[in-house]
C-alpha cells in the first residue's frame, strides 16, 4: 500500500506539483441504534478509499476516490493537478507550507479489548443494559435512544517529502438520550462516552451508570423552572467549562479562523483573560477521544499551550497557517475520512485547574446559577459565544438550590475571560464531537469555575 | 469520469437482493448510491482550491426472523466484496433481536416524475466554469465596500443517483443534479470585525446568481459594522429563512415525525385536528416540489415521495411516516424515509418542508413593524430542547427596525421561548419564498418573543 501511495506522489511531482500527499484508509465500523430496547438495526460497514492532495502553483487540488487501485489513483492525481492549476489562475497569494521533519513510522494501538473481537451479541447486550438502567429509573421516562459506534482500521500516509506513516485507528463511542414527560412537561437528557483506548471504556463507565445519569437528569428537569433572562454570576461545572473553552476560545485559536478575521491574531502575547485562565489543546493524552500520534499532514500531535495566566501564547496550526504565522505546525490538521481535506481541528482542549473547592466557588454567590451540563454550543468569529445548558440550578445565598431548565449562556469571549474570578481544583475531560463542516472526535474539560457575569438566556 | 448507468446500478442492486435471499434472508433490500461532486473553494478573499469527490457504495438491509441487519461497502466493482457485505448484513441480523413491530419492506408502487431536478449542463461543469462563478461572486462582494472580507465560500456542482431493489419487487432508479455557490463574509474596520454574514444560492438546474450572493453577503456584513445595544423586552420579530431553518429543524420538524409521536416524544401526540398554530400557518411536506432541493421520485426505501399536509390554517393535519412507522399504525408511508447515502439505514426526515406564502412583500412586512427586530443568523439552535420545543439562542448580528425601516444592527441578542408558542404568534406571512436546505419558506412576522439585550 505504502509503495502505491509513494508512487502516486511521484506522478504528481511529474505533473508539476510542488507538494503531494496521499492518504489511504481501510476502515471497519460497527453501529447500533436501539429505541426502548428494540434493536432498530445491527450495522456493519467497510470503507476503503484514498485522498490525494497536491499543491500546484500555490493552489490546492484534491481528489477522493473509493478505490485502492493504482491505475485509478494515477488518473485521479492527474485530475487533482489539473484542478489545482485551474484554481491557481486567479491566485494573489500563493499557499506555502511550513517545513516539518520527515517521518517513517508504524503506529500500533494495543487495546485490552479490541472492539472488532467483541461479538455483536455482546455489544447489543451492553446497549440493552444502558437501556434498562434508563427506562427502569422512573416510569415518567418515556423513551430511550442508544447509538453505538466502533471504528477500527488503518490509515496510510505518504507525501512527496518522504514521510511514510502507517497508523492504526480505533474509536469507541456511545450516546444515550432519554426523554421524560409528566403533566404536559417534556424533558430531554443526553449522556455520551468516547475513547481511543478500546472497548474497556465500558469498564470505566459502566452501562448502568450511563443510563441512570441520563434518566435522573430527565426526571429532575420535570420540576425545573425557566431561568430569568439577563446578566448573572455563574458557577460552571467541568462539562460546561469544557464546551466554553472549546467554543468561546478554542475556535478563535484555530489559525485558519484567526486569519479569517478572528479577534486573536491582534492579541498574541497580550493579556486577554484573568490570571486564572490557562488553556491547552493536547493531542497526546492516552486513550482520550481526541488523541492521535500523527495528524493528517503527517505532523506529530503535541500538547499546545494556548493561553497561560491570561496571556495568549499560541494558536493551533496546520502546515499552511504555521508558514503564514512563522510558527511550528502543531499537529491539528485532521480529516474526517478520505472524502475530505484535512482542516485545523481541536483535539483535547481544556482549562488547567487551580485551588478552589466547589463549595468555595458557590458560597460567595448571592444570586446566580450553577450550570452543570451542556447541550450544544456555538461560536462566532467576533467572539460571540453561546452554550446551551441541559442541567442547571439556581444559586441562592451561597447554596445550590432548585433546578432550572432550557437555559443558555452567552457573551463575548474577550470580555468573559477577564471575568473568570475563581477556578476549582477538580478536573474532568468529556468526549464530544465537533462540527466544522466535518465531524471530529474531541474531548474538552477542566475544573469548576466561577464567572462574575454572563448573559443567561431564559424566558422568565 | 463517467457516471454509472441506470442498468448497471439496478443490476447491482437486484443482484445483491438475489444473493441475500439465496443465503437465507427472509427479506432483502439493496440501495446503491453514487455521488460525484466538483467544487472550487474560496479562503480569505481568494480562490485557493478545487476538489473532486467520487463516492459510491451499496447498503444492504436484510430481515431474518423479524430481526434486521444492515451492512455497507464502498467497494462495488468487486462481486466478492458485495457478497461479503450481504453475509455481514445477515450475520448482523442473526446476532440481533427480533422486532415484533417489523412488518416487512415496502411493496412495489408507481412513481411520479421528479420535475426540474436534473440538468445536463450541471453534469458537464468543470473546475474552470466553477472558478468563473466563484470569481464573479467574490468580485461582487468586494465591489460593495472595501471593508468587506470574504472569509470562505465557493461554488460546486454535483450529480447524485440512487437505485433501490427489494424482495417485494421494488426496482427503481433516480438521478439528479445540484449546483450552488456560497460566501461567508465579515466587514473589518480598524480593530473591529463583524459577526459572519452568509449568503448562498442552491438550485437543481443551472440557474444560480453568484453576483447576487456576493452582494447580499457584503451588504449584510457592512450594515453590521455599526451596532447599538438593545434592551431586554418582549417584542415583535421578523424571522428570515436562515433563522426559521435553524429553529424548525431542531424543534417543530421533530414533533411531526411519526416515530417521535409514537414514542411519546412529541407534544403533537393525539392532537390531529386541533389548532396548534395561528391560522396564518400552513405547512406541507412536499417531496415532489418542482426543483426542490429534496425532490426525488422515491425515498430511501423506494416509496414514492408525495405532498403531505402537516398544518393547514393552524390545524394539525398529519405526520411524516416511513414504512415501518406507518405499518405500525396500519397506515401507508408518506415517503419520508431518508438515508445518508449508502452509509445508513433509513430514518424519518422531512423532504421539502414548505411553509406556504402570503402575499405581502418584504417591505410591506417591515412596514407592519413600528418597533422590533429582523433576525437572520442564530447561534445555538441545536441546543434547543428537541422534545419540548424550548429554545434559548443568540441572534448575531440582528437588526433593529423602527417605523418600518432598519434603524441599526445589534449583536449578541438572546432569544428565548418555545417554538410551539411562536407558531401561535405568527401574525403575518410574507410572499418572498426561497429554498434553503429542506425548508421552503417566506419571511414571517412573530409577536411576543422574549429578547434579552445586554
Amino acid at each position: 500500500m505504502e509503495d502505491i501511495l509513494a508512487n502516486v506522489n511521484h506522478v504528481a511531482v511529474k505533473f508539476g506539483a510542488e507538494y503531494s500527499e496521499t492518504r489511504a484508509q481501510k476502515l471497519y465500523k460497527t453501529m447500533l441504534t436501539l429505541k426502548e430496547g428494540r434493536v432498530e438495526a445491527a450495522k456493519q460497514g467497510i470503507e476503503n478509499g484514498v485522498a490525494l492532495r497536491v499543491l500546484v502553483n500555490g493552489a490546492w487540488g484534491f481528489a477522493s476516490v473509493g478505490s485502492l487501485d493504482a491505475e485509478t489513483l494515477t488518473s485521479a492525481v492527474s485530475d487533482a493537478c489539473k484542478m489545482a492549476k485551474t484554481a491557481s489562475s486567479r491566485l494573489k497569494m500563493p499557499i506555502k507550507l511550513a517545513e516539518t521533519k520527515t517521518v517513517e513510522d508504524r503506529v500500533h494501538i494495543r487495546p485490552k479489548k479490541e472492539p472488532s473481537t467483541i461479538l455483536m451479541e455482546d455489544k447489543i447486550n451492553t446497549a440493552l443494559s444502558v437501556n434498562k438502567a434508563t427506562l427502569s429509573y422512573d416510569k415518567r421516562v418515556k423513551s430511550c435512544t442508544i447509538d453505538y459506534l466502533d471504528l477500527t482500521g488503518t490509515n496510510y500516509f505518504a507525501n512527496s517529502e518522504g514521510t511514510r506513516i502507517k497508523q492504526d485507528k480505533l474509536y469507541v463511542w456511545s450516546r444515550v438520550t432519554a426523554t421524560a414527560e409528566s403533566k404536559g412537561v417534556f424533558t430531554f437528557s443526553r449522556e455520551e462516552i468516547g475513547s481511543t483506548a478500546g472497548y474497556e471504556v465500558f469498564d470505566a463507565e459502566p452501562p448502568e451508570v450511563i443510563g441512570e445519569t441520563a434518566a435522573k437528569r430527565a426526571i429532575e428537569q420535570l420540576d425545573a423552572k425557566p431561568p430569568k433572562g439577563g446578566k448573572s454570576p455563574v458557577v460552571l461545572g467541568p462539562n460546561v467549562v469544557g464546551v466554553f473553552v472549546h467554543e468561546a476560545f478554542g475556535h478563535l485559536a484555530e489559525a485558519d479562523l484567526a486569519l479569517s478575521g478572528g479577534v486573536l491574531p491582534n492579541n498574541l502575547g497580550k493579556k486577554i483573560g484573568s490570571d486564572l485562565v490557562t488553556f491547552y489543546d493536547d493531542g497526546t493524552i492516552d486513550g482520550a477521544f481526541g488523541s492521535f500520534k500523527y495528524d493528517d499532514e503527517g505532523v506529530p500531535a503535541q500538547k499546545t499551550l494556548l493561553i497561560k495566566d491570561g496571556v495568549v501564547t499560541g494558536l493551533m496550526h496546520n502546515r499552511e497557517t504555521a508558514q503564514k504565522f512563522n510558527a511550528e505546525p502543531t499537529g491539528n490538521a485532521r480529516a474526517e475520512d478520505f472524502r475530505v481535506e484535512p482542516i485545523i481541528r481541536m483535539r483535547n482542549t481544556f482549562m488547567a485547574p487551580r485551588d478552589h473547592s466547589l463549595e468555595e466557588l458557590v458560597e460567595d454567590v448571592r444570586s446566580g446559577y450553577y450550570f452543570k451540563s451542556f447541550r450544544g454550543g456555538q461560536a462566532n468569529l467576533d467572539g460571540t459565544f453561546q452554550v446551551g445548558i441541559q442541567e442547571g440550578y439556581e444559586i441562592v445565598n451561597g447554596e445550590i438550590g432548585e433546578p432550572v431548565r432550557n437555559a443558555s449562556i452567552s457573551g463575548n469571549t474577550l470580555e468573559t475571560l477577564l471575568k473568570v474570578d475563581a477556578v476549582g481544583k477538580d478536573f474532568k475531560l468529556w468526549p464530544g464531537r465537533c462540527g466544522k463542516g466535518q465531524t471530529a472526535f474531541i474531548c474538552d474539560g477542566g475544573p469548576h469555575i466561577r464567572v462574575k457575569e454572563v448573559i443567561v438566556g431564559g424566558s422568565a | 469520469m463517467a457516471v454509472l448507468e441506470k442498468d448497471q446500478v439496478l443490476h447491482l442492486a437486484e443482484n445483491a437482493v438475489g444473493i441475500a435471499l439465496k443465503k437465507g434472508a427472509a427479506e432483502a433490500e439493496a440501495y446503491v448510491y453514487e455521488g460525484q461532486a466538483t467544487n472550487v473553494g474560496i479562503e480569505r478573499g481568494q480562490i485557493t482550491k478545487s476538489n473532486r469527490i467520487i463516492d459510491r457504495g451499496v447498503g444492504i438491509r436484510v430481515a431474518v426472523n423479524k430481526a434486521v441487519g444492515f451492512a455497507y461497502t464502498n467497494i462495488i466493482e468487486d462481486q466478492s466484496a458485495v457478497e461479503d457485505t450481504v453475509l455481514k448484513a445477515l450475520s448482523a441480523a442473526r446476532a440481533s433481536k427480533p422486532d415484533q413491530d417489523w412488518n416487512g419492506l415496502p411493496e412495489k408502487k408507481l412513481y411520479a416524475t421528479a420535475e426540474k431536478t436534473y440538468d445536463r449542463k450541471i453534469l458537464s461543469l468543470r473546475s474552470e466554469g466553477l472558478v468563473d462563478i466563484a470569481s464573479s461572486m467574490l468580485d461582487a462582494a468586494v465591489s460593495v465596500d472595501k471593508r468587506v472580507f470574504p472569509i470562505e465560500g465557493g461554488a460546486g456542482a454535483a450529480y447524485l443517483s440512487s437505485a433501490i431493489a427489494n424482495s417485494n419487487g421494488v426496482a427503481a432508479f433516480d438521478r439528479g443534479t445540484i449546483m450552488e455557490c456560497s460566501v461567508a463574509a465579515v466587514a473589518k474596520e480598524k480593530n473591529r470585525v463583524t459577526p459572519v454574514c452568509f449568503e448562498f444560492n442552491a438550485e437543481r438546474t443551472y440557474s444560480v446568481d453568484p453576483a447576487w450572493v456576493g452582494k447580499e453577503a457584503a451588504r449584510l456584513a457592512v450594515s453590521a459594522l455599526e451596532t447599538k445595544q438593545i434592551k431586554t423586552e418582549t417584542t415583535k420579530l421578523i424571522l428570515t429563512q436562515f433563522a426559521l431553518q435553524e429553529l424548525l429543524y431542531f424543534t417543530l420538524i421533530n414533533a411531526v415525525k411519526a416515530d417521535n409521536v409514537q414514542r411519546n416524544q412529541s407534544p403533537f401526540k393525539g392532537r390531529i385536528g386541533e389548532k396548534v398554530a395561528s391560522e396564518n400557518v400552513t405547512i406541507y411536506d412536499d417531496g415532489l416540489f418542482p426543483g426542490g432541493l429534496r425532490t426525488w421520485a422515491f425515498d430511501g426505501e423506494g416509496f414514492p415521495q408525495q405532498k403531505t399536509a402537516l398544518i393547514e390554517k393552524g390545524i394539525l393535519r398529519g405526520f411524516l411516516y416511513d414504512n415501518y412507522a406507518a405499518k405500525k399504525e396500519g397506515l401507508t408511508s408518506t415517503g419520508n424515509a431518508s438515508r445518508a447515502g449508502y452509509l445508513s439505514t433509513p430514518s424519518i426526515e422531512a423532504t421539502n418542508f414548505h411553509i406556504t406564502s402570503g402575499n405581502k412583500t418584504p417591505d410591506q412586512l417591515m412596514n407592519e413593524l413600528d418597533d422590533g427586530l429582523i433576525i437572520y443568523y442564530l447561534q445555538g439552535a441545536h441546543s434547543s430542547n428537541p422534545v419540548s420545543g424550548e429554545f434559548s439562542v443568540v441572534a448575531t448580528p440582528a437588526w433593529k427596525i423602527r417605523k418600518g425601516e432598519i434603524a441599526h444592527a445589534t449583536r449578541g441578542v438572546m432569544l428565548a421561548g418555545n417554538i410551539f408558542e411562536v407558531l401561535k404568534n405568527v401574525s403575518v406571512v410574507a410572499g418572498n419564498e426561497r429554498k434553503m436546505g429542506q425548508l421552503i419558506a417566506p419571511w414571517i412576522l412573530v409577536e411576543n418573543v422574549r429578547v434579552i439585550g445586554k
